[in-house]
C-alpha cells in the first residue's frame, strides 16, 4: 500500500506540474502562485463535501455536494483566483518581478487563510474527506486507494493528452513566441497578455483539479500542507524532465518523487534529530536544481521541435 | 503617387526634457520606399516606435489607410496591416525557422485555445495550405534547408534573411524595416534591396531608417531627413545632396561617396 500511496501522490502532482510548465515552460512567466492554487482547490473541495462545521470549527459554506461536482466547483473558485492574480501580475510584469508579485500573493493569501479562522478554520484547517464514494462502491479502505490511484492516473493520462495537443497546436506555437521574444509577437499582431492569461488559467485550472484530488488523498487540509518549498519541488521536477515538453515533465515528476524523495527516505536519521532527515532532503533538491542547470540545463527530455515532414 | 498608406502629421514625442520627435509630417503611398535617415539621436526610431505602437506621442496624428492609429497598442496595429522591424533581428530563436515563417502567416483565428483543443485534426488540415505558401518563401530567401533548425542557431545574415521572410509571409500593407543593413556584407545587401523592391512592387508601402547611404539611394523612391526630432528635408536623394541643412546635419559628410 505504500507504494499506491507514492504513486498516487507523484500522479496529483504531475497534474499540478503539467498547469505550471504550461505557465513557466511556454509561456515563460516564474509563477511562485501555484501551490495557492492546488491548497484553494483543496480547501474548496473539503468544504463543499464535509458538510457543516460543528463548533468550535468554523469554515465557509459547509455543503454535502457529491465529491466531482465539488471538484468542479473548486475549479471554478481556483480559476476565479488566478483570474483576480494574473490580471494584476501578467499585465506589465515580468521576469522577477512577476515572481515577487505572485509570491506575495500566496503570501498574503497563506496570512489570511491561517489567521482568518472563519474561512478555513486558520492553522488547524479542514479535514473529514474520508474517501468519497466508499461505501457506495462498496470497497474496504485498501480498495478504495487502489481505485483512487486508477482515476488519478486515468484523469493523469487525459490532462496529459490535452496538454500535448495543446503544445503541439498553433496555440502552444503562439504562446511560445510570446516567450522567446514578446515585443516581436506584439509586432506580428499578438495580445501578449492575452495570450498569457490564457495560459495561466488553464494551468490555475489543473492546479485546481490536483488539488481537489489532493484533499482525498490526505483527507485533511491545513496551512502546513502548503509551504512554498513544495512548489521548489515542482519546479525541480520540471526541470530535470524538460521544461516546455509535456512527456518530460510528467517524467520529471515521477523521477523526482518517487525516485528522489522516496530514496533519500531511508537516509539516516537519528532518533534525537527527527528532522534531519527531510531537511536533508530539501537540500539534495536544491544541489538537484543546481545539478541539473549546470550540465543538462534544457533538462532529460528538450522541448520538442515541430518538424516539418514535407520533402523539399 | 496614389493615396497614402501611411499618413503622418505634426507628431510629436519629448521623453523628460527631450524633445525626440518635434512636429514631424510625411506620408508614403502604396507602392512607395520611403528612406527615413539622419544622425543618431535624430528621432528616427522613436518615429518607427510611435507609428507601431510601442510609443505614445504626445501629440500629432498618424494613419494608417485613413485609421488613425494613436492610442493603439502595438498587436492591434500590427493586425490592421503594418509590420515593422527592430534594429536587431528579432527571431523566437527556440521555434524552428518554419514556425517562425508560420508565424508571421497569421492565422489567428487558429489560435484560438478552445479550437485548439478540439479541432486539432482540422486545423491541422487547414494550415497545410500556409506550410505551402511557407515553404515557396523560405525557398526565394534561401532557408529551405534550414526550415527544420531552430531560428536561434541561424548565422546573422541568415537571420536577417529570416526577418524578410516573415514580413513576406505576413503580407503586410506598411512595413517599417529598422536599420535592415546592419551586420550585412554587401552580397547579402543586394538581396534585401531586391526584397525591398520586391515589397514595393507587390504594393505595400516601405519605410526604411538606414545609415548606409548608398543603400537608400538604390533602394529608396524618396527620403526624409530627420535633425534632432524634427523633418529638415524630404525629397528624391539626389536633390538633397546640395542641401545645405541636410549637409550641416551630418556634419559635412560627403553625400555623394562616389
Amino acid at each position: 500500500m505504500y507504494w499506491v500511496s507514492v504513486v498516487t501522490e507523484a500522479a496529483i502532482f504531475a497534474i499540478l506540474a503539467l498547469g505550471l510548465d504550461m505557465v513557466w515552460g511556454w509561456a515563460g512567466d516564474f509563477d511562485l502562485a501555484f501551490y495557492g492554487y492546488l491548497a484553494l482547490g483543496s480547501y474548496m473541495t473539503m468544504v463543499l463535501t464535509i458538510g457543516k462545521p460543528i463548533p468550535p470549527v468554523s469554515y465557509i459554506i459547509g455543503w454535502r455536494l457529491p465529491y466531482p461536482l465539488a471538484l468542479l466547483l473548486a475549479v471554478a473558485a481556483v480559476i476565479a483566483l488566478a483570474a483576480v492574480i494574473g490580471a494584476i501580475a501578467l499585465r506589465n510584469l515580468r521576469e522577477i518581478y512577476f515572481a515577487v508579485t505572485t509570491l506575495s500573493a500566496v503570501s498574503a493569501l497563506y496570512l489570511f487563510v491561517e489567521n482568518y479562522t472563519p474561512l478555513f478554520d486558520g492553522y488547524n484547517g479542514v479535514y473529514g474527506l474520508i474517501n468519497p464514494g466508499q461505501t457506495a462502491l462498496n470497497l474496504t479502505y485498501n480498495g478504495y486507494r487502489i481505485v483512487f490511484l486508477g482515476v488519478v492516473l486515468v484523469l493523469l493520462a487525459l490532462v496529459y493528452l490535452t496538454v500535448q495537443r495543446l503544445s503541439a497546436s498553433p496555440f502552444g506555437r503562439m504562446l511560445r513566441s510570446v516567450r522567446e521574444d514578446e515585443h516581436a509577437a506584439a509586432a506580428y499582431g499578438r495580445g501578449v497578455f492575452s495570450a498569457k492569461y490564457r495560459a495561466y488559467l488553464f494551468g490555475a485550472a489543473l492546479a485546481g483539479l490536483a488539488g481537489g484530488l489532493f484533499a482525498v488523498f490526505i483527507s485533511a487540509f491545513n496551512p502546513s500542507a502548503w509551504t512554498p518549498q513544495e512548489l521548489l519541488v515542482i519546479y525541480a521536477a520540471i526541470l530535470v524532465g524538460g521544461r516546455g515538453n509535456p512527456f518530460g515533465v510528467v517524467a520529471g515528476v515521477f523521477a523526482v518523487y518517487i525516485g528522489f524523495i522516496e530514496v533519500t527516505r531511508f537516509l539516516p536519521s537519528p532518533a534525537a534529530r527527527p528532522e534531519f532527515g527531510p531537511a536533508l532532503r530539501q537540500v539534495l533538491i536544491g544541489l538537484l536544481i543546481i545539478l541539473v542547470l549546470k550540465f543538462r540545463p534544457e533538462g532529460l527530455f528538450r522541448e520538442r521541435l515541430s518538424r516539418d515532414r514535407s520533402p523539399q | 503617387m496614389s493615396a497614402a498608406v501611411l499618413q503622418i502629421e505634426n507628431l510629436s514625442k519629448s521623453f523628460g526634457g527631450i524633445r525626440a520627435v518635434h512636429d514631424c509630417s510625411f506620408a508614403v503611398g502604396q507602392g512607395q520606399v520611403l528612406g527615413l535617415i539622419g544622425p543618431n539621436g535624430a528621432g528616427k526610431s522613436t518615429v518607427v516606435d510611435l507609428v507601431s505602437g510601442f510609443g505614445q506621442p504626445d501629440a500629432g496624428s498618424i494613419r494608417l489607410a485613413g485609421q488613425e492609429l494613436v492610442g493603439m497598442r502595438p498587436d492591434v496595429i500590427s493586425r490592421l496591416g503594418l509590420i515593422r522591424t527592430f534594429q536587431n533581428p528579432r527571431e523566437w530563436r527556440g521555434l524552428t525557422v518554419m514556425d517562425n515563417v508560420l508565424l508571421a502567416r497569421r492565422r489567428f483565428g487558429r489560435e484560438s485555445l478552445w479550437r485548439c483543443l478540439t479541432r486539432a485534426r482540422r486545423l491541422r488540415r487547414e494550415e497545410e495550405p500556409d506550410r505551402e505558401q511557407a515553404r515557396a518563401i523560405m525557398d526565394r530567401f534561401q532557408l529551405a534547408e534550414l526550415k527544420n533548425a531552430r531560428a536561434g542557431t541561424l548565422s546573422g545574415g541568415q537571420k536577417r534573411l529570416l526577418e524578410f521572410a516573415r514580413i513576406a509571409a505576413a503580407d503586410p500593407r506598411l512595413v517599417i524595416l529598422d536599420e535592415p543593413m546592419g551586420g550585412v556584407n554587401p552580397v547579402l545587401g543586394v538581396h534585401i534591396r531586391d526584397a525591398v523592391r520586391q515589397f514595393a512592387a507587390a504594393g505595400q508601402a516601405v519605410v526604411v531608417v538606414e545609415h548606409n547611404l548608398p543603400f537608400i539611394e538604390n533602394t529608396c523612391d524618396e527620403v526624409v531627413v530627420m535633425d534632432l526630432g524634427e523633418v529638415i528635408a524630404q525629397g528624391v536623394f539626389a536633390g538633397l545632396r546640395g542641401n545645405p541643412r541636410v549637409v550641416d546635419a551630418y556634419l559635412g559628410m560627403d553625400l555623394s561617396h562616389d
